[in-house]
């Protein structure tokens, strides 16, 4: 049973440092902190199962065992569980025989009842598992067929394999999501505290005891929640698997862009997962002050429609045509207006958004932004979310655009021209939507036929936020940096900021520029470049409201 | 009965929520509740409950338990599959749990259980006889190894039948002939009685207690609310120097404030010095003869006085 | 006859409250104990020597003086009734008989640290006993010995019996607490220990039944007098349950530091083992088996049961002769721990199976060479390694029933033809097993 009030206390950048003894040497690391993220500040790994930075701790695997001095002497004591003492002698495996052996032996009473399955096992290449017996196993099995194994499970799940061995309950399927293949669930307990303790509901649960204790969901009732995918991320081995994302592809082909996720404003963390120009999955990309390690199904799942429904060339009235000749056309359209509407939008980047403003001022007053957005803002999850799906609208609000639809609907017979950059106007309200189809010309800049693009009289293709790089602002008034994945469906696609400098003649050749003119409006992003935002982001000093 | 999940038919919630939501069964649930500050710590005790009243605990009892102490239905499963005695499976009217452990292992068990398993025409792992008399169970230690080998006929441990009753007398163990006369006994009694009656294991509605203090609809108190502060003890007077004497005592840890006093002459006693609750000892100047004691502060309560130390002339 | 501290009531009828009284019971809840300021009266248990009984034997003085006092928040006293340690009965057989004495002392206990809320968790087993303490209970609440204001001294406490459900690992504190909060009875990480955080996450005091059953007659007796009962390092008294191959088994009072053969062999007490003495279990299941010349030499207290490298542990002795095979016996034993572990940590979760299937393979004739060895070095690698003493209650009957008795497993080994083929390797395959 996990002490669930047990978080584990984690470095801080400001965290007051303090010297301990490590392996016979002098080392400074952050006080008040479990050794396993001590250890890490100095470069050392501790192999470990059950331990999760952000989950409580429950100091079940005993894997992470180091030696350190107490009362009697040196002793052993799991190092997820040790606070760092100043002064308090450590010994890791690279000075102990005592910890190398304990944490052998553990390895061998963990894959004692593990199946040799790897090569059929989809976590193979990123199991925990694997990678520990490695650092730390690599023993001799003596496990014998006679003696067997202890396969655990409830009895309608019970599977014998070809060769007639019980291997207990093997592809569960959990819920709409997951799977489960019981018999490579090494009992860790991440996914129920993941359940209980970051959830808030307590769906799974291991029941039963001893070897054949098993992890299940209630009887009849399937595990289902808006996070529940994050359990297959933090499973150690192969017994939670996505269903998305089960066969799909063997994650060492799989290549990493780091990104955030587009689809709510608090900017989750995430890596983009891609191999032969397809996304194959997202994952969490930990941020301790953002999403910690979990993004919702929703977000996750987001890569699905990356490959669906895409604007790869042009479209003017209803008939496909190539991607620069639509561009060539919204030029003239756009030069050759009396009166432009551009609409912003807050699923862009700052750059596009960028772009946009350098494009009304370059048309002067005869163009007229507007920006907002028509859908429903809903209430923080307190998780990966914070309910309002519109990403960069504090950017977009920081640029100085206004949160003026209604406007633009009101006054739509003033303009002859409409610019729609990435933003779904017509699925959002369509009922709304249709009071802009009195201006004639409709130029709508779309990664997607969506149904704006749809409504439009020409629509533009743009690459999708996963194929970008840029930067939005989140919630909290943090700066993050989107990078762009290899895999926009045709290479001639182009970033909103690129085709809309062209509408303008802007002459930008990189994203720089663009984010230099967001400079000139923003003034707390001066001095910021992409390096210095970095991978974690940087918190904009007085900007969140 | 086994932590190894057993697949079962289960009954529809139509079949067992009307014997569980009865105004006697729902007030047993208030009162085990008030026993505890959380609801969720009563959840052993009425999973009982509902295994009393059913027999059993079918999925539903579980999800009814949990409900009622207000945890997932998950956690009460889970729990209710942890524990070896919350019965999975209906079982016989005599549920015969026969312990295989060292002590009933050395005196015989397995010929024992060899032995039921023969008369009963059934195996030791839970069989069920036909006619829906006798379960059949090998259990691990049950208590009782000075009676080995040692069964238990429901809640009743039994190695004999004396006197027309089950019986354990002392340093008695079971053997193939008191199993017969067990089970000889268990038949009787289903011909003369319908049913086994229900013992009440969990007591009945305690006289005198209003449940947790902590409890739903009570604040919870507080130790130092209802026991007095510790005092000072062994207090002791010894000369350092000339007219200076040192004093030490021995105080509890929580204790704050400590109040030296002295007389002379069987007067009032008056305060000398106010110390801290961590200091350990006093030296200081004081009368030839004086009698010394110590008043333990603790949280603004004192303490009854120390014992009186007489300072050294 | 010797001076009985804790069992003197026995076979007198004294789970009648006014039997009891008679008897001189509840005689301590009076003066005698509210006169005593909590710091005296844990000081006076102190002295008395009083070790815990249920198998640890920490001084039980010492043990009070952990919990914080006036921290803010309830202090639990929970009575450790989880008797499971095969081998050990004598709970049980103390709360049967003598249900008052332990109230009595958990009234000491209550006073001692402040209590107002006191559990006795009682095995699930043990209905009988449960109903016995429940009467006994209901008669103490309406003498006015339990509840508001006991006896006018402003002093309230209520005791509830909590029933377990099967699951040996309840007998470890913070797993005892877990299954009182309604959880699987799984042990805790410690720190927090149960005097500063135990139950809902408040100071706790548990204590073993017959640890709280010494309680009054200390109080009344004195606390030299108790240690002057036993040993300078184990004072008092101390009750056995013994089982096994002995002619009257059954539960012994007898002074700490009595030597076990006189407790296996006096008239008064087992009169004596049936058979040949062939090596007894001194502290249940779980204690370092001794020979039966080991067995000679051994005294009954904590120090001299250590020097033989085996333990008092809850006092269960079991005497087994000649005709008993150590094999079977080591079998029944790794099945139990198997059985009973909790499954929270890996070590023992895997290992106690582990070694469990590796003994059922060589009792059904299928050992190899080296297995024995193997079931050593499992022991000794899931022994340090767990978060609570379970797994060293396996490896320690493993580690000395193959250490005293080889012959007997190598004879067992020697059964199977192919006891010296190698493990075989050669048809490995992906999605093989082993």
């Amino acid at each position: 049973m996990s002490n669930s009030y047990n978080k584990p206390v984690l470095p801080k950048a400001d965290s007051k440092k303090v010297s301990i003894v490590v392996d016979g040497a002098d080392v400074e690391v952050p006080e008040g902190t479990n050794l396993v993220e001590a250890l890490k500040t100095i470069g050392i790994d501790t192999p470990h199962f059950c331990y999760h930075q952000d989950l409580p701790v429950a100091g079940n695997c005993r894997q992470c065992m180091v030696e350190t001095d107490g009362p009697r002497g040196m002793g052993l004591a799991i190092a997820c569980y040790t606070p760092v003492r100043p002064g308090m002698k450590v010994a890791t495996d690279r000075s102990s025989e005592k910890v190398k052996t304990a944490r052998k032996a553990v390895m061998e009473f963990l894959l004692a009842n593990h199946p040799l399955d790897c090569p059929i096992c989809d976590k193979a290449g990123e199991c925990t598992l694997q990678d520990n017996y490695m650092s730390s196993g690599k023993h001799e099995s003596r496990m014998r067929e006679e003696i067997g194994k202890q396969y655990k499970g409830a009895p309608e799940h019970r599977h014998l394999d070809a060769k007639g061995q019980d291997r207990g309950g093997k592809h569960i399927d959990l819920g709409p999501t997951v799977i489960l293949d019981q018999e490579r669930c090494i009992l860790c307990d991440r996914c129920t505290r993941f359940m209980r303790d970051v959830a808030g509901d307590e769906q799974l649960y291991i029941a039963a005891r001893g070897d054949h204790a098993f992890i299940t969901t209630f009887p009849g009732q399937p595990l289902q929640h808006d996070y529940d995918l994050n359990v297959t991320d933090i499973c150690p081995v192969g017994a939670l698997t996505g269903k998305h994302f089960r066969f799909q592809q063997r994650v060492w082909l799989l290549s990493k862009t780091e990104t955030i996720a587009p689809d709510d404003s608090l900017g989750a963390n995430i890596t983009v997962e891609h191999h032969d120009g397809h996304v194959w999955r997202i994952m969490p990309r930990r941020h301790p002050d953002v999403n910690k390690s979990w993004i919702s199904n929703a977000t996750r799942l987001l890569y699905q429609t990356l490959s669906e429904n895409r604007l790869t060339g042009g479209s003017f009235r209803g008939a496909d045509v190539p991607l620069a000749d639509a561009v060539e056309r919204a030029r003239e359209l756009v030069h050759g207006a009396r009166k432009v509407a551009l609409v912003a939008s807050g699923h862009l980047t700052l750059e596009d958004n960028a772009a946009l403003l350098a494009l009304a001022e370059s048309l002067g007053s005869r163009a007229e932004v507007f920006g907002g957005s028509w859908l429903a803002v809903g209430a923080p999850d307190g998780i990966a979310r914070s309910g309002d799906p519109v990403a960069n609208r504090l950017g977009c609000t920081l640029l100085g655009i206004s949160d003026n639809l209604s406007d633009l609907v009101r006054r739509a017979k003033e303009f002859d021209c409409l610019v729609v950059a990435g933003h779904d106007l017509w699925a959002a309200d369509a009922e709304r939507a249709k009071s802009l189809s009195v201006i004639p010309e409709r130029i709508a800049l779309s990664a997607w036929h969506d149904a704006t693009a749809q409504a439009s009289t020409l629509a533009v293709g743009i690459r999708a936020w996963a194929e970008v790089r840029g930067s939005m602002i989140n919630v909290q008034g943090r700066i993050q940096r989107l990078q762009a994945a290899p895999t926009a469906p045709t290479p001639d696609l182009e970033p909103a900021w690129q085709v809309i400098s062209r509408l303008g003649h802007l002459g930008w050749t990189s994203e720089v520029d663009a984010f230099r003119f967001a400079q000139g409006r923003i003034p707390a992003l001066s001095g910021l470049n992409y390096r210095t935002i970095g991978s974690q982001g940087r918190i904009l000093e007085g900007v969140a409201p | 009965m086994s932590h190894h999940p057993v697949h079962v038919e289960q009954p529809s919630d139509a079949e067992i929520l009307p014997r569980l939501e009865t105004p006697g069964v729902l007030s047993r649930v208030e009162e085990l509740i008030r026993r505890y500050p959380v609801k969720r710590a009563a959840l052993l005790q009425v999973l009982w409950l509902a295994q009393e009243t059913l027999g059993w605990l079918p999925n539903v009892a579980i999800r009814w338990s949990a409900e009622k102490c207000e945890v997932s239905p998950v956690h009460a499963y889970g729990v209710s599959l942890f524990y070896t005695m919350y019965k999975k499976v209906p079982t016989g009217r005599f549920f015969l749990q026969i312990c295989q452990n060292v002590s009933c292992h050395i005196q015989g068990a397995e010929a024992v259980i060899a032995h039921a398993e023969k008369v009963l025409g059934v195996d030791s792992h839970g069989g069920n006889t036909e006619d829906g008399l006798f379960t059949l169970l090998r259990v691990e230690c049950l208590g009782a190894c000075g009676n080995g080998p040692v069964l238990q006929v429901n809640d009743s441990f039994a190695t004999d039948v004396v006197d027309g009753e089950l019986a354990m007398p002392i340093g008695v163990g079971l053997d193939p002939e008191r199993f017969d006369r067990i089970v000889e006994w268990c038949r009787r009694r289903a011909a003369e009685l319908p049913e086994e009656p229900v013992r009440d294991a969990l007591g009945d509605i305690l006289v005198g207690t209003d449940g947790h203090p902590g409890a739903t609809g009570a604040s919870a108190e507080v130790q130092g609310s209802y026991a007095p502060p510790p005092p000072a003890l062994a207090v002791t007077a010894s000369n350092v120097e000339e007219g200076r004497t040192k004093v030490t005592w021995k105080a509890a840890p929580e204790t704050t404030v400590l109040h030296l006093e002295t007389r002379q002459g069987g007067g009032e006693f008056a305060e000398v010095a106010s110390l801290s609750g961590k200091d350990k000892e006093w030296i200081g100047e004081l009368p030839a003869g004086a009698e010394i004691r110590i008043v333990a502060e603790t949280a603004g309560v004192r303490a009854k006085p120390s014992n009186i130390a007489k300072g050294i002339a | 006859m010797a001076t009985l501290t804790v069992t003197q009531n026995f076979g007198k009828g004294a789970r009648d409250l006014e039997v009891y009284r008679s008897l001189g019971g509840y005689g301590s809840i009076s003066s005698r104990l509210f006169d005593l300021s909590q710091f005296e009266l844990i000081d006076l248990v102190s002295r008395s020597g009083l070790r815990g009984r249920g198998g640890a034997g920490f001084p039980t003085g010492m043990k009070w003086s952990f919990v914080p006092r006036n921290s803010g928040k309830p202090v639990y006293l929970v009575v450790n009734a989880d008797e499971g340690e095969p081998g050990t009965f004598k709970d049980h057989v103390l709360m049967q008989e003598d249900p008052h004495r332990l109230i009595e002392g958990m009234i000491v206990c209550g006073w001692a640290l402040g209590v107002r809320t006191a559990y006795i968790y009682v095995r699930g087993e043990f209905l009988p006993a449960i109903e016995t303490l429940n009467a006994a209970l209901k008669q103490a609440y309406a003498a006015g010995l339990l509840g508001k204001n006991i006896g006018g001294s402003g002093y309230s406490l209520d005791i509830y019996v909590h029933r377990g459900a099967g699951a040996y690992i309840c007998g470890e504190e913070t797993a005892l607490i877990n299954s009182l909060e309604g959880f699987k009875g799984q042990p805790r990480l410690k720190p927090p220990f149960p005097a500063v955080s135990g139950a809902f996450a408040s100071p706790t005091c548990v204590n073993n039944v017959e640890t709280l059953m010494a309680l009054p007659w200390i109080l009344e007796h004195g606390p030299e007098a108790y240690q002057a009962l036993g040993t300078p390092k184990s004072g008092g008294t101390k009750v056995f349950s013994v089982s096994g191959d002995v002619k009257r088994p059954g539960v012994y009072e007898v002074p700490m530091g009595t030597p076990l053969m006189e407790l296996l062999e006096s008239p008064e007490l087992c009169q004596g083992i049936v058979g040949e003495l062939k090596g007894v279990i001194p502290g249940g299941s779980s204690s370092p088996v001794l020979t039966a010349e080991e067995a000679r030499k051994a005294n009954l207290d904590y120090e001299a049961l250590a020097a033989l490298k085996t333990m008092l542990g809850s006092g269960a002795v079991v005497a087994f002769n000649t005709e008993r095979s150590a094999v079977g016996m080591l079998t029944s034993l790794t099945r139990f721990y198997a059985h009973e572990s909790c499954g929270q940590c890996t070590p023992c979760r895997e290992g106690t199976g582990y070694a469990d299937r590796i003994m059922k393979t060589i009792a059904s004739g299928k050992g190899r060479e080296g297995d024995l060895d193997h079931m050593l070095d499992l022991a000794a690698n899931f022994s340090y390694t767990t978060i609570c003493p379970l797994a060293i209650a396996d490896a320690w009957p493993i580690e000395n029933f193959i250490g005293k008795f080889r012959p007997e497993f190598e004879a067992e080994v020697a059964k199977n033809p192919d006891r010296g083929s190698p493990r075989v390797t050669k048809d490995f395959r992906p999605g093989a097993f082993w």
